[in-house]
């Protein structure tokens, strides 16, 4: 499959009282029509992810919402939701729309705004991702229900936190210098061990901030893109979906690794390449144990070393993989819509050549995303390449 | 956020009980909200089965920052409790303090206040102490 | 004759520091207790009146009734006895509160008796509470959580219910206005009617049983503040006969549940052929009743939930105004 990116545009991600929720859908889509050259009628159907406009927002029907103010209005649209694998989720529906034939030209757009709410209001709206009636009804929020997988973790395979602050370190490194991250300042293995505790083992530097975002894509037909060569020649070539337990209690660590792995092998198989081909990724991050989870389910180590690269260098700029350039969810923040395509605009950017220097891939020419939702419920996997002639 | 009454009505009463759900197929217990459909099987009729109360502590988190109804409380244990029946319970730890509490500790379940409702209801629901073996309790 | 078949207790775990509340209220003078037994942000006493439940259960047979007594019901216009029930699974019992005055265990007691020799299933009696008080009140209030339950059977258990004696003043001591949420007191009277009228029930019963007060092996009563215990003495309780049931100096007044845990703690140092006078008091009536153990009691030990583990007085407060602030 090839599926053609026009054109991409995010707001900065960060606590912004001053912006609505629309005002950040406005501002991506604007950004991602004018990058792609098109006009906003252009745009067959509108995908908008939003997790929890209702929670968060006391709005819904986002979707309608964002097609009204983007002029996208006569075409259809219609809000995404699954879990904080919605932007993702957005981003597989926009491929499928091309891929059927039924559209030539769509935008996918992830947007949440989860400031307007006091940070323990908006701990329990987030709650409502997961069964708020039963199981986080006794005290679980997301925090703890990960944190529980941590603990798992370093009990199998006999880590230490420090093991697992490296990956922390290795985010606020590079989100340090991506100019449109939430938190940008690096930080030591000694600090992270310092920092707040959230939820027993994982403290303040290994989740991720609430924020204010909006990311947004302009998804084409293959043709369209080739017919355009002064354009970057990126394009989605594999796109698939899963979904696992919505119980953290039923969460084991392989059902972790499961979630993730198999997509992710029916990714490679549909873009024909293999761990080794990748040069970037975006792994899902909140918390910073769920990166060393997805690069093993990638492919790019083995279960139980998959935390490993964050220290030895492994998955740093210059390693067989480079893992979150961006600074990942732990610096970008994890704004819950948005996260599954900020993931697919920040993997772009890198195969275009266009991100700041200090964060750039060299001659990067294929990247995957591996976004995550819920307890251990969605899974989402793209591949993306540069293809040019 | 929260739920009306009439759903407290629907959701109330059975957190009452300390139970699990058995499918009447396979006969494997599952967590109590599995009222549907059974993993293990595919079957559909799952009734409840009530549990003794002992388990064991097989994993825990501490949290540090609560949701609205758990303010107050913090910091607290949710751990996942193997019951001696086999199921698992993802429920609070309390009367310990935290540093006090290890993968491998055996618990008791409780009734507790689990939180009020958006229309002044009392949520009851389970939560569990350290079991000492202490007298009292349970045969 | 009916009979105690047996016995639980439930004190919360957490003890609050009286001498700071004073402090804090700028109130002089000594603590009348050295700490306050208080139930934490998740307990109440529906949820204390089942651990208490749960323990005098403890391989019997189910109860045909739950009886509940309490000044501080979770919540109103619904039976804690009923919901109660539910919790602990029982099936087709009769669930009945009582409210009136918190020596109301032993009307309990009287009711429950007859329904245990009218029925072949035991009652389960269950006094729990906390008063939460407020303001300059807490200190004298000495305001405290717990809980007490028994097994009431027709016959058999390790104790029987014996005469029972009762005595009244139309006072005004510690008062409740049902448009207020808060005890009004005046101890002065309380200290004053408690003594007489636990002269005159124990004299009463004294005539009923043709034993004299100084024969029981111990005297549980409800015991809403030190003083009240001094009072007894006046009535020819001697400091042995209180030895093991005096506790309100050590966790504080446990308002329903004192005469409840009080008798436990008695039932645990008795054997058989001893008696044990216990005296209910709340809003100028007192009730007293002989209770022969015949056997030895299953004991509990509940001496040993007396003490436990300090808290801080910000804690106190979050927990005991948490509850009334609604969340949202």
């Amino acid at each position: 499959m090839r599926v053609g990116v026009l054109g991409i545009g995010k707001t900065p991600h960060k606590i912004q009282h001053q912006k609505s929720l629309r005002d950040l859908i406005v501002e991506a889509g604007t950004k991602a029509i004018d990058d792609a050259g098109v006009d906003s009628r252009d745009i067959q159907a509108l995908y908008l992810g939003n997790a929890a406009s209702p929670g968060f927002n006391y709005e819904n029907s986002t979707g309608l919402m964002g097609a009204h103010h983007l002029g996208i209005v006569p075409s259809p649209a219609v809000r995404v939701e699954a879990a904080c694998g919605t932007g993702a989720w957005a981003l597989h529906l926009g491929c499928v729309a091309i891929l059927s034939g039924l559209y030539d030209t769509v935008m996918v757009l992830g947007a949440e705004k989860m400031n307007d709410l006091a940070t323990v209001e908006g701990t329990s709206v987030i709650a409502q991702a997961a069964d708020s009636k039963e199981e986080y009804f006794s005290g679980l929020t997301f925090p703890s229900g990960v944190a529980l997988t941590a603990r798992k973790y370093m009990q199998v395979y006999g880590l230490t936190e420090e093991d697992l602050a490296h990956t922390s370190v290795k985010n606020h490194y590079y989100g340090a210098r991506n100019p449109y991250a939430h938190l940008r300042f690096e930080c030591t293995v000694e600090e992270v061990m310092r920092s707040a505790k959230v939820a027993d083992p994982l403290k303040l530097y290994e989740v991720c901030p609430m924020t204010d975002a909006s990311s947004a894509l302009v998804l084409c037909r293959e043709d369209i893109l080739r017919d355009q060569p002064d354009k970057p020649q990126v394009y989605i070539t594999a796109t698939q979906m899963g979904t696992g337990t919505w119980y953290a209690a039923g969460d084991t660590l392989d059902d972790a690794y499961n979630l993730l792995a198999k997509p992710a092998e029916r990714a490679y198989q549909m873009a024909d390449l293999s761990p080794a081909d990748m040069d970037v990724a975006e792994i899902y991050n909140s918390f910073a144990i769920q990166e060393p989870l997805g690069i093993e389910a990638l492919g790019f180590a083995e279960q139980g070393e998959g935390w490993k690269g964050a220290s030895d260098g492994a998955t740093w700029m210059d390693g067989p993989t480079a893992v979150n350039l961006s600074g990942g969810l732990l610096c970008k923040g994890h704004p819950l819509g948005a996260t599954g395509a900020t993931q697919a605009v920040d993997v772009v950017e890198q195969l275009r050549g266009t991100a700041p220097a200090d964060m750039q891939r060299p001659s990067a020419e294929a990247g995957i995303s591996a976004c995550r939702g819920g307890p251990g419920s969605v899974a989402a996997i793209h591949i993306y390449q540069r293809l040019e002639g | 956020m929260t739920v009306s009454a009439i759903e407290f009505s629907r959701l109330g009463p059975p957190k009452l009980r300390l139970h699990a759900m058995r499918c009447t197929g396979c006969g494997e217990l599952h967590p109590w909200w599995e009222r549907y459909h059974c993993y293990s099987c595919g079957g559909r009729e799952l009734v409840e089965q009530e549990l003794a109360g002992p388990g064991e502590l097989t994993n825990y988190t501490v949290v540090y920052y609560p949701p609205r109804d758990f303010l107050g409380q913090e910091p607290y244990v949710v751990g996942h409790i193997t019951m001696d029946e086999g199921v698992l319970m993802p429920a609070p730890v309390v009367d310990v303090p935290p540093e006090d509490v290890k993968v491998g500790t055996r618990v008791k379940a409780t009734l507790r206040r689990m939180k009020l409702g958006h229309e002044g209801d009392v949520y009851y629901g389970q939560k569990f102490v350290v079991d000492d073996g202490a007298a009292g309790g349970d045969s | 004759m009916a009979a105690l078949l047996s016995y639980g207790v439930y004190l919360p775990r957490y003890r609050a520091p009286l001498g700071e509340i004073q402090r804090f209220y700028g109130r002089p003078g000594r603590p009348r207790a050295k700490a306050l037994a208080t139930p934490a942000l998740d307990e109440d006493p529906l949820t204390m009146g089942f651990e208490a439940a749960r323990e005098a259960l403890a391989g019997q047979a189910a109860p045909g009734a739950v009886l509940v007594v309490t000044q501080a019901p979770p919540v109103g216009l619904r039976k804690t006895s009923a919901t109660l029930a539910e919790a602990l699974g029982l099936e087709d019992v009769v669930p009945m509160d009582l409210g009136g005055q918190p020596g109301g265990l032993l009307d309990a007691f009287a009711i429950a008796a007859h329904m245990a020799a009218a029925d072949e299933r035991p009652v389960l009696v269950v006094a729990t509470d906390h008063l939460v008080s407020h303001a300059e009140r807490v200190a004298d209030m000495l305001s405290a959580g717990g809980a007490a339950a028994f097994l009431v059977g027709s016959a058999g258990g390790f104790a029987e219910l014996g005469a029972s004696a009762r005595a009244r003043r139309e006072v005004y001591d510690v008062w409740l206005l049902g448009t207020e949420a808060e005890p009004r007191y005046r101890l002065e009277v309380l200290f004053e009617v408690y003594g007489v009228v636990a002269g005159e029930a124990l004299s009463s019963l004294e005539h009923a049983t043709g034993r004299a007060v100084g024969e029981y092996a111990a005297v549980a009563a409800s015991q809403p503040h030190p003083q009240t215990i001094r009072a007894l003495g006046r009535c020819g309780v001697t400091q042995e006969q209180l030895a093991a049931t005096n506790f309100v100096g050590e966790i504080g007044n446990i308002g329903a549940a004192s005469v409840g845990v009080a008798l436990a703690l008695a039932c645990d140092a008795a054997s058989a052929g001893q008696s044990i006078a216990v005296f209910g008091y709340g809003g100028g009536e007192g009730i007293a009743q002989a209770v022969e153990v015949v056997d030895a009691p299953p004991a509990i030990d509940a001496a040993a939930r007396i003490p436990g583990a300090e808290i801080a007085l910000g804690t106190y407060y979050r927990w005991t105004r948490g509850r009334q602030a609604e969340p949202h």
